[in-house]
């Protein structure tokens, strides 16, 4: 009877086969990116217009299918690959822009010159290296994201041919020890990634010493973060290397069974996980007897329904055991009682990814990326007024203001304001902080900030920092669970709170109790209580002026409505009347050339001067000094 | 025993794959809504059968998840994504442009005549185009996301829609500068 590594070179060699043929093609190949961002910038339309192309010219040219290499401003992407296996990548591809690409994939080279973005690999004469481009500045090498351009993301014989599943096959194969295993990871230093950072060798092994014999490991793939996009790339860019991880992580916990809870926003992510667990289980490399070691690990994924406390752990599993996903007092821990009430484990997506290539290639290169006190590289997901949107994977520690540089720094000529990283229960920075801090967790601790899960957002002097408070307040006030008083109540009290000072109706008596529901929120059971102050806590500690001015009913940033108004500048304006016809409110008064705004009536909403700036201006509000109440 | 009605049997052969006791109430839910359009009571009844539970517990894990819904939706509903990058690029003054351009107060909300509805969206993480929403087709689960929003081209979106154009005219009217 083979062994499980001799299985797997069976495996190995078709794939090796396969892969040769994709990467050097006999004819041209146009690989559409496909993934999320891809395909809500318009790539189907312009993968139908590439293929319509190509079959009324009867080119000689196939298609295929990437995940996009990160740079999300320009999606959606296409690569070319040619024949000695140079590919290089293009994008905006728009479907006016199809006849080109398919012109430069058959022998018209420059035609598409104007698109390329970078070759992938290989060489072009005057095309230079993506790698060279200033938004990967940062990346020296991938390792998560290796995959990512080089690979069909739907192709199991893709990742085997990279060198996929040959670190669990030779764990199951050789029946290493479970302990050697865990120790490897947190040897190599790998802590959480969803932002709670524990040791994940450590986790496991409570899962490992968990009595029965019928344990759960879960994944939470519940990405709910807005603003963060980490694990998407990961689920929809490189699938096995989330279900070898897993398997990896079954056996390093004992786990015949698991699940991955997905997020419903992330369809994409949902069908390819689906294929490939199908596709793995097919090759005997998940499921039942894993490459005939007689071991055996069954893996399902649950789709959730719109609930960001379910990315708490006992709200995930109490998800999953089909009830209400309210999170509940710890402990009894997981790793005692989790899904269906059986001992289980429930890890981060990313931190799964992480496993195979520790496996792979020891602790010791794992922690040749990051810094003495966080190892490995993460990757970060960056939004907001900045220039370049998107994904990048970066050894912990590199600088944040290198990063916004990347990123092509704030948009429109604005300048930074205030750094959101962590999402809704994490925090707000100042633009003051950007020189100090690096990409490490320990790094925002003296802002009373985290880093969190790796969506990092940067807002211009465009907004008030109350608007984003305001978001995030309203968020974690709709995604508590109910279950503490001290939340749900605690939340809504904030909300009101903050809407009023934003409204220019704040009172003396409103900071003071803001800073007493910030204490008294603390005292709720899980993260999300607990953690659900913070961003409005550090608006008082970072941005105190910022609030003290809406207290007088003042905003330098003019997008306050309690210190702004709306007014026609130029009645004359022929425009002024597009935009009484565009007011969803009729908020405007008089006749045409001397039309003027109730500001009763104003629900400030912008849509005036969207189509007539200039003519109608949003300015401060004037105002006798105000006296502010205290009650 | 309730009477066994035709929709009651059709929702007892959709449900018919689910288990008791194996985490199956989501899937289950998920895949009558998807179905039916709602989750009506008869649904949540005959899920409550078919995975041993409570028709209590199933409204109770239902009535928990955003998704979930008990009445038929609209025909179309705008998801305002609630994100970061959108709020920062006046996401605020877009929802509340739609809420007052439809005449409904609040998130969740349908027009009277259930053409139109606004719903709560989560950022999905496709920044580079925020603000955006995105239209939901009930009839045809058709999803189009339109983003590059301002305030104006969201009020005329969602004036054709209200007045009774399709997905592709009112998406039209959105990209009009």
């Amino acid at each position: 009877m083979p062994d499980a590594l001799e299985r797997y070179d069976v495996l190995r060699t078709a794939a090796d086969a396969e892969y040769a043929a994709w990467r050097n093609p006999e004819r041209p190949r146009i690989d559409v990116a496909l993934d999320q961002s891809s395909i809500t910038n318009g790539a189907l339309k312009t993968r139908d217009a590439l293929e319509r192309i190509a079959r009324e010219r009867n080119a000689v040219v196939d298609f295929g299918r990437v995940h996009g290499y990160g740079m999300q401003w320009v999606h959606p992407t296409v690569q070319i690959t040619f024949p000695d296996g140079a590919t290089v990548l293009y994008g905006p591809v728009r479907e006016a822009d199809a006849a080109a690409i398919i012109d430069e994939a058959t022998g018209r080279w420059g035609a598409a010159a104007a698109l390329r973005l970078g070759t992938i690999t290989g060489e072009r004469p005057g095309v230079p290296s993506i790698r060279e481009h200033p938004f990967f500045a940062l990346e020296p090498e991938r390792r998560l994201l290796k995959n990512i351009g080089l690979t069909d993301p739907e192709s199991l014989n893709h990742y085997i041919a990279q060198g996929g599943y040959r670190a669990s096959a030779r764990i199951f194969g050789r029946h290493l020890s479970e302990e050697i295993v865990r120790n490897t990871l947190n040897d190599a230093g790998l802590t959480g990634r969803g932002g709670a950072n524990f040791p994940a060798g450590t986790k496991w092994g409570f899962l490992f010493g968990a009595p029965g014999t019928e344990h759960y490991l879960v994944c939470n793939a519940d990405e709910g973060d807005p603003g963060a996009w980490v694990n998407r790339v990961v689920m929809e860019g490189d699938p096995h290397l989330l279900l070898e991880g897993m398997l990896i992580g079954a056996y390093g916990t004992k786990s015949t069974a698991g699940f991955i809870y997905l997020r419903d926003e992330y369809p994409l992510s949902i069908a390819r996980m689906e294929a490939a667990i199908r596709d793995a289980e097919q090759a005997g490399l998940l499921g039942d007897d894993i490459l005939g070691t007689g071991m055996s690990f069954h893996l399902r994924v649950i789709r959730g329904a719109g609930a960001y406390v379910c990315g708490d752990e006992t709200g995930l599993l109490a998800s999953i055991s089909d009830e209400r996903g309210m999170p509940r007092v710890k402990p009894p821990f997981p790793a005692a009682r989790g899904a269906l009430n059986k001992p289980s484990n429930v890890n981060n997506v990313e931190t799964f990814a992480n496993v195979p290539l520790i496996a792979t290639h020891g602790s010791e290169w794992y922690r040749e990326m990051g810094t003495k006190a966080q190892s490995g590289t993460k990757i970060f997901s960056f939004s907001g007024d900045i220039v370049r949107t998107g994904f990048m994977e970066v050894p912990f520690g590199v600088s944040l203001a290198k990063v916004l540089e990347a990123c092509g720094g704030i948009e429109g000529g604005r300048a930074l304001h205030a750094i959101q990283p962590g999402g809704p229960l994490g925090s707000l920075v100042p633009a003051s902080a950007l020189d100090k801090l690096i990409l490490e967790p320990a790094s925002f601790l003296p802002y009373d900030a985290m880093l969190g899960g790796g969506g990092i957002v940067f807002g211009s002097d465009r907004n008030n920092v109350l608007v984003l408070a305001e978001m995030f307040a309203e968020f974690v006030e709709e995604e508590s669970c109910g279950r503490c008083t001290t939340c749900h109540g605690g939340n809504q009290r904030k909300t009101e709170i903050i809407r009023r000072v934003m409204e220019g109706d704040g009172r003396r008596d409103d900071e003071p109790n803001l800073m007493l529901i910030d204490k008294t929120i603390q005292f709720s059971n899980c993260a999300h209580g607990q953690l659900s102050p913070k961003s409005m806590r550090n608006v008082l500690q970072h941005f105190h002026a910022e609030y003290e001015a809406a207290m007088r009913g003042e905003d330098a940033t003019l997008s306050l409505k309690g210190a702004t108004r709306f007014r026609v500048a130029q009645p004359r304006d022929p425009r002024v009347e597009e935009a009484v016809a565009i007011c969803p409110v009729a908020a405007f008064r008089g006749t045409p050339g001397a039309r003027t705004i109730d500001e009763a009536t104003c629900i400030h909403c912008q849509a005036c001067t969207d189509v007539a700036p200039g003519a109608v201006v949003r300015e401060a509000k004037p105002r006798a000094p105000r006296m502010v109440p205290i009650g | 025993m309730p009477l066994e009605t035709e929709a009651r049997a059709q929702i007892r052969a959709l449900v018919a794959e689910f288990r008791p006791e194996h985490g199956d109430l989501l899937a289950a839910m998920h895949k009558v809504q998807h179905h039916l359009g709602y989750l009506s009571r008869e649904a949540m009844e005959v899920i409550a059968d078919q995975l041993n539970l409570f028709a209590a517990e199933v409204y109770g894990a239902a009535s928990f998840y955003e998704e979930f819904r008990f009445a038929p939706p609209a025909q179309t509903n705008i998801r305002w994504c609630s994100g970061p990058a959108c709020r920062l690029k006046n996401g605020g003054g877009i929802r509340d442009a739609l809420l007052a351009t439809l005449g409904v107060s609040e998130i969740p909300a349908d027009t009277e005549d259930g053409r139109v509805g606004v719903i709560l969206g989560q950022c999905n993480g496709t920044c580079e185009i925020a603000p955006m929403v995105w239209l939901e087709q009930h009839s045809t689960h058709r999803i189009e996301p339109v983003g590059s929003l301002n305030a104006a081209r969201a009020i005329r979106m969602a004036r054709a829609l209200r007045d009774g154009s399709t997905v592709e005219a009112s998406i039209e009217e959105a990209r009009r500068a």
